[in-house]
């Protein structure tokens, strides 16, 4: 249903014509500095107290200070970046990892489930102080807390892709003979493919909150110990400032999981899908000449 | 169809299977119970076992991984001897709790009002995404110092990671309605409320009720996250101390009691599935039906 419905909807926003969508950001665009005007006039006059909610403007002076002036939040950054990320790889790979064989054996799939259901309902993010304890205060704990909040999302959703494939389809490679392999490369690969990159995208957020979380616990480098630094001396503006920069880089990877969705599943796209095709006949033409 | 549902709906599709069991279906499970039990026991008791042993031939450095045995004298005593955790397991029950409905509250009002209105749909969308990609448990710094170091902070957090999932799928729902149905309800001339109660609604829930699973999930998170961050009282802090103590088993000892506080809530949301959704199963169905009909010959 949702895919379907996902589909429908970029078709409904491709439909709108090119000044239509302009005229629409404008409109966007108008009442986010109309709110952002009021919110700075409020702090100005004294209606909204600076302290808790800081201003529009200081948090822009606060994110000129802290990317051109001082420069200190890149080295943050990327201590939280090689976290997340490092997490997010290893979740993916458990996740698709115990996935597939959950898919591939129905057995080994009976035997996981309470275990995934005791996960599923842990809150997980609550290992962090075990992992602290268990790996140390460095890298390595910060990891494996991103990584361990982060693969179910992979997990379930590779899993039910593997799993509920169209029955007509499934009747037809049946009937067509085809080996569990190429039933699974065929079918049921493509099919989990579909939904891949929405786990991905439920991953990297709960991997950048895993990496944070850890670091809140004991740090003493990433965004989170910026974070908490900031808002214990009561500096709102950097508190705001960092948690924009983690929201905006989340933005940018959910970005790049879209586009590599969109070449992923190309046979969603009428264009691709023609591109694909037409280099697969052509393909095909030429091992046939060859022969 | 405007951008927010295309944005979020992928989230949707994961999120709803995300809270509803994994998809490893339970008809192959129905039948041949009782051996497939006994197997299930037999491996857990070898796993178990096989620790154990290890823990008895010296195998295992306490401060990391410690025998089962020391972590079920540990969970007695915290639960039976000591009793310390009874107070940390309600407080973070309660914040969960309050947090979650608060959550859902708001949730489902900013959803019901963007279905009514395509221009609040519209004009939140972006502000929705953005939310979105933000982890929620980031802002835990900035809630304790806006609420304080009390149990409302905790609450705030819990309230701030699980409304979105509630958010998101009551708005799917409300979206979506089959086609048909729609075609069928207005060749009968049904009116505005009879289309929302009789077909919106329903259909919906479904979706509303996965939402509610996650919110809860989230809604302890948010909760035991809020509580590492600065707290006095809660479960996440019997937690934190523990392991900072490295007192390994009374930590492991304290996540078992949190994932059976997880397991209370989601066996409650499993509840109110099976009351609520009763057209899923074909059992609760029919009784729904035959009592039906009953009070309609009467």
């Amino acid at each position: 249903m949702s895919l379907l419905s996902s589909a429908d909807s970029s078709a409904a926003l491709e439909s709108d014509s090119q000044s239509q969508r302009a005229w629409i950001l404008t409109k966007h665009l108008l009442l986010f500095f109309v709110l952002m005007t009021l919110w700075e006039v409020g702090s100005r006059a004294g209606w909204i107290d600076p302290l808790l909610f800081p201003a529009p403007w200081g948090i822009v002076k606060q994110i000129g200070l802290m990317y051109y002036v001082n420069g200190n939040v890149y080295y943050h950054f990327y201590k939280t970046f090689i976290e997340a990320m490092a997490g997010l790889g290893l979740g993916v790979f458990i996740g698709v990892g115990l996935a597939t064989a959950a898919a591939l054996s129905l057995r080994f799939r009976e035997y996981i489930k309470p275990y995934i259901i005791v996960i599923e309902a842990t809150p997980r993010i609550a290992v962090g102080p075990l992992f602290i304890a268990w790996l140390g205060f460095g890298l390595s704990s910060k990891v494996a807390l991103a990584a361990l909040v982060c693969f179910f999302g992979p997990f379930v959703n590779t899993l039910t892709g593997l799993l509920n494939v169209d029955d007509e389809a499934e009747e037809m490679f049946r009937s067509m003979r085809s080996t569990k392999w190429q039933t699974f490369w065929g079918l049921r690969v493509p099919n989990s493919a579909t939904i891949l990159m929405a786990g991905m995208k439920l991953g990297v957020s709960s991997a950048f909150g895993g990496a944070l979380v850890a670091e809140f616990i004991s740090a003493n480098e990433g965004m989170g110990v910026l974070m908490s630094r900031y808002t214990y001396v009561l500096n709102m503006n950097g508190a705001f400032a960092t948690l924009l920069s983690i929201t905006f880089f989340a933005f940018l990877l959910f970005k790049v999981a879209d586009v590599i969705d969109y070449y992923l599943v190309f046979w969603r796209s009428d264009k691709l899908m023609q591109a694909k095709s037409k280099k697969r006949k052509d393909a095909f033409f030429k091992s046939l000449a060859a022969a | 169809m405007t951008s927010i549902t295309s944005i979020t709906t992928s989230t949707t599709s994961t999120t709803s299977t995300t809270s509803t069991e994994p998809a490893i279906g339970p008809a192959e499970l129905a039948d041949k119970g009782f051996k497939r039990l006994a197997m299930h026991v037999l491996i857990f008791v070898i796993i178990i076992g096989a620790w154990e042993l290890a823990g008895v031939f010296n195998q295992l450095n306490d401060l990391l991984l410690p025998a089962p045995s020391k972590i079920i004298v540990k969970f007695i005593d915290l639960w039976f001897i000591s009793q310390r955790i009874w107070w940390h397991f309600f407080v973070t029950m309660y914040e969960a709790t309050a947090g979650f409905f608060i959550g859902v509250g708001i949730g489902m009002s900013l959803a019901i009002s963007a279905v009514v209105s395509p221009v609040f749909r519209r004009y939140i969308s972006p502000y929705a995404i953005a939310f979105n990609v933000t982890p929620g448990i980031a802002v835990t710094p900035l809630i304790i110092a806006w609420f304080g170091f009390g149990w409302s902070s905790k609450i705030a957090q819990a309230t701030l990671v699980c409304f979105f999932a509630p958010f998101i799928n009551t708005l799917t729902g409300l979206l979506y309605t089959d086609e048909d149905a729609t075609e069928l309800f207005r060749s009968m001339r049904a009116n505005k409320k009879q289309y929302f109660w009789k077909l919106q609604f329903p259909s919906a829930l479904p979706l509303i009720i996965a939402g509610f699973k996650i919110a809860l999930t989230g809604a302890l998170i948010g909760a035991v996250v809020a509580e590492f961050f600065s707290a006095s009282e809660g479960i996440g802090i019997l937690m934190q101390r523990t392991s900072f103590k490295l007192d390994i088993a009374g930590s492991i000892a304290t996540l078992i009691s949190m994932s059976l506080m997880g397991l209370l809530f989601f066996s409650l949301m499993e509840v109110l599935d099976y009351k609520v959704l009763y057209w899923k199963r074909d059992s609760r169905m029919q009784q729904i039906s035959k009592k039906r009909k009953a009070a309609w010959n009467m």
